[in-house]
Parts: C-alpha cells; sequence; structure tokens
C-alpha cells in the first residue's frame, strides 16, 4: 500500500489556482521526487500532505490514514523556508520541536543528544542558534527533522542555500533513510540533483502533474535520442544544427537533443570540422530534456529552469 | 485543538522571554522610570511654585500695602515715592516683574486697580494678584464700615469639605475619593500600558517567526490556531507575572515609604508658601487607605480581558506584515480605541457617572480602561459591570475568530506585507 496517496486535490488562492486535480502515490522505501519550475506548485501540494493548509477538494492519506495533526507526527518536514529561534539554544530548541512532534521530555532530550553526537556538535547544547555558523545551523535544521524518527520524509527545495558540504550530508542522510525502509519525498526545480536519487518522479507544471513514474522506466521509454558532447573550440557550429534542441550549454559542453530522426552522425561530422572533440556520447535524455519535450517549450518560461 | 501543543507553545513563549536580558532589565527600569518620571513631575511643581515674583505696591491709601504683606509679603514691595515712569523703567529693565498703584478710588470700588507688567508670571501671577487685591480691599472696607465684631467673624468664614462616603451597609465611613481617584486612574493607566506594551510583544513575536522563517517548521506539528492560543496564553502569562512582581514591590515600598514620604512633604518649604486652604497637600493621603479586595480582583478581570481582547487582534497584525516597520498602517485602527477608551478614562474621574463614562465603560474595546476607573471611584451598579463583561467576552469571541482566520493565512505569506484588501479577502476565505 501507499504510504502517501494523494486523491485529485486542488487549491486555488483566490483566482490562482495553485493545484489542480494532482494525483500521485509514494510507495514504501522509495525517494520520490517532485519536480517542476518554480510556481507549479509543488510546495502548495507538499503544503497540503503536511496538512498546513487543506485541500479545496480531494483526499490525502498518509498510511492509509487521513491527513491530520496526527499525521503530521508521522512526517518529518523541512520547509523551502526554513529557519530556527534564534535566541534559543541548540538543545532546548530541538528538544522543543520534538516535543511538539509528541515525543515526551526523556524521548526528546535522549535523541537531540544522540543526533548532536552523531554531527560532531555535543558542543553546540548551550549555545544560541544565533551564535551559529550557517553551515552549522543546517545540521541543527536538519536535526530538527529527523530527530522524532518518523516513517515519512519530506525535503522542500532541501539543497537551496545549502553548502556543498552540507549538501553532500544531506545525500548521505536520504540514502541511509532508505535503508532503513524509511520514505522520502522532496521537492526540486533543479532536476539535474535528483537524477542520482530519485527512484520515482512526479513532474509539475502549472498545478497539474504532467508525467510520472518510475524514473528508469521513464527515461528508457524517452530512447537514447540525445547526444552530450565535450570539445574544445569555436561553440558557435552548435548555432548550424537543425533539428536539434540543445540543453545545458557551455563553452566547451552540450546536450544535444536529437529531434525528427535526424542522424547523429552527422551532428559528430560538423563537430569535428570545427572543434576538438573529447566526448562525444549517445545516452538517454536529461530530465530536464524530458520535462522541456513532455510540456512543449511554448508552456516554459525559460527562466523558471534554472 | 490539542490542549498539549498549546501547553509547549505557552511555556516556550514565556520561559524564553522571562530569561531574556531585555525583560529582566525593562522589569527593573520600567519602575524606576516611571519614579524618575513622577520624582521629575513633583520636581517641577516645587521648582515652579517656589519661583518667586517681584511685584511693587505704591500704596497711596496707606492702608493697603500692610494687609498685602501680611498675606504674600515676599510677593510684594513697597515702592510708594517713586514715580510712574520710574516704575515702568524698574518694569522694563526686570527689577520687578509689575506694579499697581492703588488709590482711595481703588478702596471706593469707583475704578479698578490696574496692574502694569512686562507679562512675566502669566495667568497664574494674575489671579493670585487679583485674590490678593480683593481680600485686602474687602479687608480694609469691612474695617473701616466699623460693623460689629459678629459680622466681622461672618466675613472671615472660611469653609472646608469634611466628606463623608455613605457604605451600601448604611454605616458612613470616610471618604477615600481622593485617594481612589488617583487608584483608578493608575489602574485604567497601567491597563491601557499593557495593552500596548504587551500586544506589541506578541505582535513582534509573531514578525520573529516569520522572519526567522521558522513558522512552517512549527506548523508542521502545531495547528495555527493552537499556536495563536498558545502564544497569546505565553505572553498574558508573562504580563500577570511582572504586573505581580511591580504591584509586590509597590506595596513594600508604599508600606515602607509611604509615611516617609508624609513627613518629608509636610517640612518641604515649597509647600507652606501655599496659602491655607488654597490646596494644601493633606497628609493623610500618604497613609495607605485600604483598597479593597474586590477593587483589586475587578482590575486582575479587566486586566485579563481587556488584554485577551486586544491581543489576538496584535498578534493578526504580526501575521500579516513582513517587518515591524509595516506595522504602522494595522496599528493605527487598533490605536484609536484604545486612545478613546483613555481619554474617557480621564473625564471618568472627574464625573464616573456621566453619560460618557457610562457609555465608554460599555463599549467593549473602552471597556477595561474606563470600568477600573469607575469602579475604584464609585459605586457602579452591578447590572453594568455584568453586562460590560458579558459584552467583552462576545467581542473577544469576535475578534479571536477573525485574528484567527488572518493568523493563519498571514503567518504563510512572505515576500510582502498585505493590505487591508487582503486581509478581508483572507477573512472570506
Amino acid at each position: 500500500m501507499a504510504v502517501i496517496n494523494v486523491n485529485s486535490i486542488s487549491k486555488s488562492f483566490g483566482k490562482t489556482q495553485a493545484v489542480k486535480e494532482v494525483n500521485f502515490e509514494v510507495e514504501k522505501g522509495r525517494i520520490f521526487g517532485l519536480l517542476g519550475p518554480n510556481g507549479a506548485g509543488k510546495t502548495t501540494a507538499i503544503r497540503m500532505i503536511n496538512h498546513i493548509i487543506i485541500p479545496d477538494a480531494g483526499t490525502i492519506t498518509i498510511n492509509g490514514r487521513k491527513a491530520s495533526s496526527q499525521t503530521q507526527k508521522m512526517i518529518g518536514y523541512m520547509p523551502e523556508e526554513r529557519g530556527l529561534y534564534k535566541k534559543m539554544k541548540v538543545g532546548e530548541q530541538l528538544i522543543y520541536l520534538a516535543r511538539l512532534k509528541g515525543l515526551t521530555y526523556d524521548e526528546a532530550r535522549k535523541t537531540t543528544r544522540y543526533w548532536l553526537d552523531r554531527f560532531d556538535a555535543s558542543d553546540w547544547y548551550h549555545k544560541k542558534v544565533g551564535e551559529l555558523s550557517k553551515g552549522m545551523s543546517q545540521k541543527i535544521q536538519f536535526i530538527a527533522t529527523i530527530a522524532h524518527d518518523p516513517d515519512i520524509y519530506i525535503f522542500d527545495e532541501p539543497f537551496s542555500g545549502l553548502d556543498p558540504i552540507n549538501s553532500e550530508m544531506l545525500k548521505e542522510i536520504v540514502i541511509e533513510l532508505r535503508q532503513k525502509d524509511k520514505t522520502v519525498l522532496f521537492s526540486t526545480h533543479r532536476m539535474e540533483q535528483v537524477e542520482q536519487m530519485c527512484d520515482d518522479i512526479c513532474l509539475f507544471n502549472k498545478g497539474q502533474v504532467v508525467l510520472k513514474g518510475n524514473l528508469r522506466e521513464i527515461k528508457q521509454s524517452f530512447g537514447k535520442n540525445t547526444v552530450t558532447i565535450e570539445f574544445q573550440g569555436d561553440p558557435t557550429f552548435l548555432d548550424r544544427l537543425e533539428q536539434v534542441r540543445i540543453n545545458n550549454r557551455s563553452t566547451n559542453f552540450a546536450e544535444i537533443r536529437v529531434l525528427n530522426g535526424q542522424d547523429i552522425q552527422q551532428i559528430l561530422q560538423l563537430a569535428m570540422q570545427h572543434a576538438e572533440i573529447y566526448k562525444f556520447e549517445r545516452v538517454e535524455p536529461s530530465l530536464t530534456e524530458i520535462f522541456i519535450s513532455t510540456v512543449g517549450e511554448d508552456n516554459i518560461n525559460p527562466k523558471e529552469l534554472a | 485543538m490539542n490542549f498539549h501543543q498549546i501547553l509547549l507553545v505557552l511555556k516556550r513563549e514565556y520561559v524564553t522571554r522571562l530569561r531574556s536580558r531585555g525583560f529582566i532589565i525593562a522589569t527593573i527600569l520600567i519602575p524606576l522610570g516611571m519614579l524618575a518620571f513622577i520624582g521629575t513631575g513633583i520636581g517641577i511643581a516645587l521648582w515652579d511654585s517656589g519661583a518667586e515674583h517681584t511685584i511693587g505696591v505704591v500704596d497711596k491709601t496707606g492702608a493697603l500695602y500692610p494687609r498685602l504683606e501680611k498675606l504674600a509679603g515676599d510677593r510684594y514691595q513697597d515702592l510708594s515715592p517713586l514715580s510712574d515712569d520710574s516704575l515702568d523703567a524698574r518694569v522694563l529693565h526686570e527689577r520687578i516683574d509689575g506694579y499697581v498703584v492703588l488709590s482711595e478710588a481703588h478702596l471706593r470700588l469707583e475704578e479698578n486697580p490696574r496692574f502694569v507688567s512686562s507679562g512675566a508670571g502669566g495667568i497664574s501671577l494674575q489671579s493670585s494678584i487679583q485674590s490678593d487685591l480683593q481680600t485686602v480691599i474687602r479687608d480694609e472696607r469691612i474695617a473701616r464700615a466699623e460693623v460689629s465684631e459678629e459680622v466681622q467673624q461672618i466675613f472671615a468664614t472660611g469653609i472646608s469639605l469634611s466628606t463623608v462616603k455613605l457604605s451600601p451597609q448604611g454605616e458612613a465611613t470616610e471618604d477615600d475619593t481622593g485617594f481612589l481617584t488617583l487608584v483608578g486612574m493608575a489602574m485604567g493607566i497601567i491597563i491601557f500600558g499593557s495593552v500596548l506594551g504587551y500586544g506589541g510583544m506578541l505582535t513582534r513575536s509573531v514578525i520573529e517567526e516569520k522572519t526567522n522563517r521558522i513558522i512552517e517548521v512549527i506548523t508542521s506539528s502545531v495547528k495555527p490556531i493552537e499556536l495563536l492560543l498558545g502564544k497569546m496564553a505565553g505572553v498574558g502569562a508573562l504580563a500577570i507575572s511582572q504586573l505581580t512582581f511591580w504591584l509586590a514591590s509597590f506595596f513594600a515600598l508604599a508600606t515602607a515609604a509611604g509615611p516617609l514620604a508624609g513627613i518629608l512633604l509636610r517640612s518641604d518649604p515649597g509647600m507652606t508658601t501655599v496659602p491655607e486652604g488654597a490646596g494644601g497637600i493633606d497628609p493623610a493621603i500618604f497613609t495607605m487607605p485600604d483598597i479593597s479586595p474586590s477593587l483589586i480582583l475587578y482590575f486582575v478581570l479587566f486586566f485579563i480581558l481587556g488584554y485577551l481582547l486586544y491581543s489576538s487582534l496584535f498578534a493578526a497584525i504580526g501575521s500579516a506584515v513582513d517587518s515591524e516597520t509595516d506595522t504602522q498602517q494595522f496599528m493605527f485602527p487598533i490605536m484609536i480605541p484604545v486612545m478613546i477608551g483613555y481619554f474617557i478614562m480621564f473625564r471618568a474621574m472627574e464625573n464616573p457617572d456621566s453619560t460618557l463614562a457610562v457609555a465608554g465603560s460599555l463599549i467593549p474595546f473602552c471597556t477595561p480602561i474606563v470600568m477600573i476607573t469607575r469602579i475604584a471611584i464609585t459605586d457602579v451598579p452591578f447590572w453594568q459591570i455584568s453586562l460590560s463583561i458579558l459584552l467583552m467576552i462576545v467581542t473577544f469571541a469576535l475578534t479571536m475568530w477573525l485574528s484567527a482566520k488572518i493568523y493563519s493565512v498571514g503567518i504563510l505569506s512572505y515576500g510582502n506585507s498585505a493590505g487591508f484588501k487582503e486581509l478581508w479577502k483572507w477573512i472570506r476565505e
């Protein structure tokens, strides 16, 4: 049975419809990615799963129970807009947050100690959060999310604002959680970040689900119709290619989606005439490419896909 | 609604604030500040009443100056030999503040005395001179009229009111109206200040959770209404603790310092210059008359009701804005009823049973400030008290509902402060 079951939920704020008839299921022990550009309705959907806002229509069940303040305790949630009480001490704060999730004082203190030890942060117990560096308070934020040992973890844009060390740490935590058969859902508009981590994905655009399923199967169904090329030399030849779409372009790299049966060998020949080729590989399309070809280029504000 | 969650929020709000350095400093400094404020007021009054003015008198009757000298010798100076020109010169050189030329015509009331001055002393000096002249001219006329001793005594009659207040038990008790008016005013002002002070604290507390971006973490565990109630109760508990501390230290100080202040002020030279019967301070005011327990009970009740009524609104303001500087436009409509209540309170002190005072004490937003002042001074009919409490509870239910609506939407909207139009939309949602 699905751990999170989202059943045709809709939500409007005034005249804007943020989420429209959305369905998806998250299976136990999987890492589930909720993808889409900014403003696609991901955060609204996540807030509804967390019972922070209530859907106008549709139902959400968590472990078979309707979303409520009871199901909130089964979830560890790290919102996109995150922070801590700056004037409160680290230890007190973590205990307070864990107790709000239903732990007793003793349980909360024990788990706080445990996690602070694990992150080599025991010395911070009596420090005020305002005295910590940004990277340190990000660690405290992780602990606050996971300390009550829930079954389900929801991270909204978890990598935004994280320093590289904490980004790696978060990835490790997520993978460790999956090994413990926990369920993880996270959202991001940076598609390439999730490619390595997600089992299942759900693509959002303009409040609706445009594509969902197992990431491997989705990629395979698109076929190996993409080329990644690494080169040294004049990159303007890329502009002369026809029947292609170029994503992820930089001075010596490009990801080329081949359209309408354009011959890949011709691309290679053209490239060889203008630049020194280091690498030329035929691959499955990236998630960004899948997203673009699913919703159509006209339906995307290019700035939203950072 | 989960009571356990509310309690957790309450405790955090209370404990972290109670321990904060700012709170401890404020608890100590605010009473000291008030003492300094009152002290400065008394100091100014003493210094002011001690200001000396010298009025030159040219007495052509020969009878009036001695009487003036007897009445207020340090104000008047006999300048009889001088001419008008040299008197004018003295006024212009500020050697005297003014002069009066008195003649037989004034004694016969054919002419009004003329006071020539540089304008110094203002209206209070003029009225003192007028009343002094009235006294001496009247006395001189009585003396000249050669009326009997008896009639002279009649004219010398001085009346002072000895006041007695009838208690419901029918016994005549000593009237403390003067003292109780002060108590009523103090209570009204305390409630007024608390509503604004603790309300502002709650606004800042809500804004803090928004700007720290912790609010969404909290709302994934706690319902907005639980958070709101917990915060209101936490700051409320803080208010009561602080007030208890202040009142306790006030009574302790008053018991010790009251008699002392009485002795000091009685022997103060600045005070003795005030003429008898013209507002001389009764030393009895410094011995603390009893404040009835029911008055204290009502004070606590109206304090709590007033806090509840306003605090939810202050929390709603905090949730609607993105930074403290944006609170102004919303503070204004809340400040209006508070200020109206504050002004009605001063009218109610003078006339606690006037229509304005009664009406003001029944308007829920003014009730806590006005009603407590009335209760302190006069016997407010029980139906008025119960009606005002009932109205406050009903209004509280309404503002609470309104605030909860605004709060639950407001806390999750970041980025910009809402306007009145948005608030209305949130309420209707």
